[in-house]
């Protein structure tokens, strides 16, 4: 039996939710599967009050092996480093996940803002809120740059507003196999086989973005949304477009902008416009390419597009002014 | 006197702590503090106003869907959008398939399971209830991990991703899409009532349930012909645990409305125009009276927060604030902010939810057992099954009037300046957002949450808010494993998250 706990600091839940909506396996058949006895989680467990604080304290006394605390939302240091405007169980949540993450085995951000900070950290961080092992970019985070498991690994973060449920699987059951170590994380301790390619992979409007025929309005299934819609999909690492989500879509596919989700730096803001230079170019450009070398491949680009990408798919309009 | 604090209060999305005081068995006074702040409204200041449709989802993770429609409702409004009928017709499914997952995680995974308290366990059919609620290996419980999700594949097909997709714009969706997707998700929904809502929750006929259940009677009858549904269980079960006669609480009934029958510039007449009217149902008079945002207000002095103009006035949203401060005011307990409801110079406190919802929308089986029974526990169990029954049949019906060909979306004109609202009945009830926009940014952003109007703290005249009503006066078995509190705060389908943001 492998014995997981479950925490929420400042947190919207959406995890929990996206974790429940896993499909093969479930979470049943993954529990099950893994062995796995879920000590407690704010959503799922039957205990209330001090039955709670009962089996923390077992924890954190070391009466009960901690084998992995998964945390959700953001360590919560606020108002003034006092952590009071995140109370749990008797006292600050901080003082648990401090406390719980020095006698875990494994220690894992699920989402964003556990990971970075997200929504709730983002300008002007009304809660001074951080994740657990990162501020944004910033290595360090509520725990600090030198903190390791019991097992010796740094907090491993599952990043995404929400985390996709097959992330998590993923992620968890490589690290109840035992089969995760520095070398499967990326510079952001995620799993590198998730967090390697971005969202531009597997995108069905990639084809636009080749040559450059971007759409200028919402509503229809032509066109990138790079160019005018604000999409962040080219420099935002996640595989949204290769594990869809709830086995059916993702954001770009039905016409929303990927707003980088992902990412330390999430939320970036201003999500539905993109921002142009002088010369009328995005300013920020596809990962790994160059200025020059992208306005040159632009211009060649555009001239080659074909025709049929030029006008709608099958719709019959007079007027097409919605393709760039 | 003894007081009891219930610290962690779990299974409300989220947690908060509860302190109730007893005397003998009786609760006399119950207090919610809710210690979780993130401040969402505050980050919104000076962004540009689109941006909350990206941040507001992000409220709360089981219900994001219904902040994103209030959201966008609200810019509508400022923008003066003409919103195509294809766009109302598929953020109505949007806002459906959320609701429905919604209501069978409610019932299944944080309310039923406590129907397994060893409290129970004297009556002959425990045995039954642990074979079908118990948490992770009960078979209803499984049915519902299993059949839940499925709600969420509809919801992507058209808004990409569930939790936290941000496909409603304002001017109408994203999404624009090919008759493939709405017959795909028009599958998945026969599939669900087939297979889960039909033989697991009703036990028969769907049509044959929403044409012929109309009345206390017809539920009894319905659950002795299905004796083996869940729904006939809850019915039986729950008369027999007495769960129609716990927490009736305010009797005064509150629903925003919900889902634009047709396309609409930039606001419907909210009794005329929608599916479900919206309107306040006072349960002892039996009187429906109209229903004016103008009208909500939302006090602080037993809250952290401060107001320029002193802690005891009330402020409509438009004039809201949110400036946390916890420095020692005496008398202050919760992050939570109060909600009033002024009415003919009263200040009501009334009850939104699933219950409410239907109560108002005059659906003839809801109205009859609050009309006769008053509004319970039970009641609402029984109003979120019904509610989840009428959305299959409505997901349809949008799904089929849906016009492949005609727009999903039209571009408003981005006004620098105004005021807008949105409403809409989120799963747990009414949920609104009030939004100025000043120089093309956000000015001041203001969410009201069901949560926060059902378990609110006390006003200044101290008058307490619904669910504490619901609550005080209560008899406990066993004050130690107060099952009863359980029940009836949990009936409610609190949340936390949305009601601190
Ligand atoms: S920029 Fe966005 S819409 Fe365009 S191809 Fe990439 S992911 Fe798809
Ligand atoms: S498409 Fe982009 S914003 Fe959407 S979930 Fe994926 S990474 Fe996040």
């Amino acid at each position: 039996m492998k014995n997981l706990l479950w925490l929420q600091g400042g947190a919207c839940g959406g995890n929990t939710l996206s974790f429940l909506n896993a499909e093969s396996p479930d979470i049943l058949e993954f529990f099950e599967a893994y062995s796995v006895k879920l000590l407690w989680h704010p959503s799922l467990s039957l205990e209330s009050g001090n039955k709670v604080k009962e089996i923390l304290n077992e924890i954190v006394n070391g009466k009960i092996h901690l084998d992995v605390l998964v945390f959700e939302g953001t360590v919560v240091l606020g108002p003034n480093g006092t952590g009071k405007y995140n109370l749990f169980a008797g006292k600050p949540m901080k003082d648990w996940v401090r406390e719980i993450a020095n006698i875990a085995d494994y220690v894992v951000a699920v989402g964003d803002c556990a990971s970075f900070g997200g929504v709730p950290a983002s300008t002007p961080n009304p809660s001074e809120s951080v994740g657990l092992q990162f501020r944004n970019k910033e290595f360090g985070g509520f725990l600090g740059r030198e903190y390791r498991s019991r097992k010796g690994l740094p907090v491993i973060n599952v990043s995404g507003c929400p985390a996709h449920p097959e992330w998590i699987m993923t992620t968890l059951s490589m690290i109840l196999k035992g089969k995760i170590n520095e070398d499967s994380l990326d510079e952001y301790n995620r799993l590198k086989i998730i967090y390697s390619t971005t969202t531009q992979f597997g995108c069905p409007r990639n084809i636009y973005f080749s040559y450059k025929v971007g759409l200028k309005e919402f509503g229809h299934k032509e066109g990138c949304l790079y160019f005018n819609l604000g999409c962040k999909g080219s420099f935002t690492r996640s595989p949204c477009n290769l594990i869809l989500w709830n086995n059916q879509s993702s954001k770009t596919r039905v016409g929303t902008p990927c707003f980088g989700c992902t990412e330390f730096d999430f939320p970036t803001f201003n999500f539905f416009k993109t921002e142009k230079n002088k010369a009328e170019l995005p300013k920020q450009l596809p990962l790994g390419v160059s200025r020059g070398s992208y306005t040159m491949l632009s211009a060649i680009a555009r001239s080659a597009a074909p025709n049929f990408l030029l006008r709608p798919l099958v719709k019959k309009e007079e007027k097409v002014d919605w393709i760039d | 006197m003894t007081n009891i604090t219930i610290s962690p209060f779990n299974r409300v999305e989220g947690d908060l702590d509860v302190e109730v005081k007893y005397e003998k068995n009786k609760v006399v006074d119950v207090k919610f503090i809710s210690r979780l702040f993130r401040g969402l409204e505050i980050i919104l200041r000076n962004k540009d106003p689109w941006d909350a449709l990206v941040i507001t989802p992000r409220v709360c993770g089981i219900c994001g869907g219904s902040h994103l429609y209030s959201s966008a409702s609200a810019l509508d409004m400022i923008y003066n959008a003409e919103v195509p009928k294809n766009a109302v017709k598929i953020r109505n499914v949007l806002a459906m398939a959320e609701t429905c997952q919604n209501d069978i995680r409610h019932t299944y995974l944080m309310f039923l399971i406590d129907s397994t308290n060893r409290l129970y366990e004297k009556y002959e059919f425990y045995p039954e209830i642990l074979k079908r609620w118990t948490p992770l290996v009960g078979s209803s419980y499984k049915e519902a991990i299993r059949w839940s999700k499925k709600y969420t594949e509809i919801y992507a097909i058209f808004g990409g991703q569930w939790p936290h997709g941000s496909a409603i714009i304002p001017g109408g969706v994203t999404t624009d899409p090919y008759p493939n997707e709405i017959n795909k998700a028009l599958g998945i929904l026969k599939n669900i009532t087939s297979n889960y809502l039909e033989k697991v929750i009703l036990g028969g006929d769907l049509d044959q349930f929403l044409n012929t259940v109309k009345s206390v009677k017809d539920l009894d009858q319905w659950s002795e012909d299905f004796p083996e549904s869940d729904l006939g269980k809850i019915w039986r079960f729950g008369n027999e645990l007495g769960w129609h006669k716990l927490g009736f609480g305010s009797g005064i009934m509150l629903s925003y409305g919900h889902f634009p029958k047709d396309e609409y510039v930039k606001e419907v007449d909210r009794e005329k125009d929608l599916i479900f009217r919206a309107g306040i149902y006072i349960v002892n008079k039996g009187e429906l009276v109209r229903f004016d945002q103008k009208n909500i207000m939302e006090f602080i002095n037993k809250s952290y927060y401060k107001y320029t103009k002193g802690d005891t006035i009330g402020l409509h949203p438009f004039e809201g604030e949110t400036n946390p401060n916890m420095s020692g005011d005496k008398g202050k307990y919760t992050l939570t902010k109060c909600f009033r409801y002024n009415l003919n110079g009263e200040l009501i406190t009334p009850e939104v939810g699933a219950l409410a919802m239907l109560t108002v929308g005059q659906n003839p089986l809801i109205l009859d057992i609050v009309n006769k029974l008053g509004p319970s526990v039970l009641a609402r169990v029984i109003a979120r099954i019904v509610r989840v029954s009428i959305y299959h049949k409505l997901i349809e019906d949008e799904l089929e009037a849906f016009e492949f060909g005609k727009p999903t979306y039209k571009k408003p004109n981005e006004e620098k300046e105004g005021k807008g609202y949105g409403l809409v009945e989120a799963p747990r009830g009414a949920l609104g957002h009030w939004i100025s926009v000043k120089d093309g940014k956000i000015y001041n952003y203001q969410m009201v949450t069901p949560t926060e109007i059902n378990m609110g703290p006390e006003d200044p005249s101290n008058n307490k808010s619904h669910v504490a009503k619901a609550l005080i006066g209560t008899e406990v078995v066993d004050v130690s494993n107060p099952v009863e509190v359980y029940h009836i705060i949990r009936s409610h389908d609190a949340c936390m998250v949305c009601n601190v943001h």
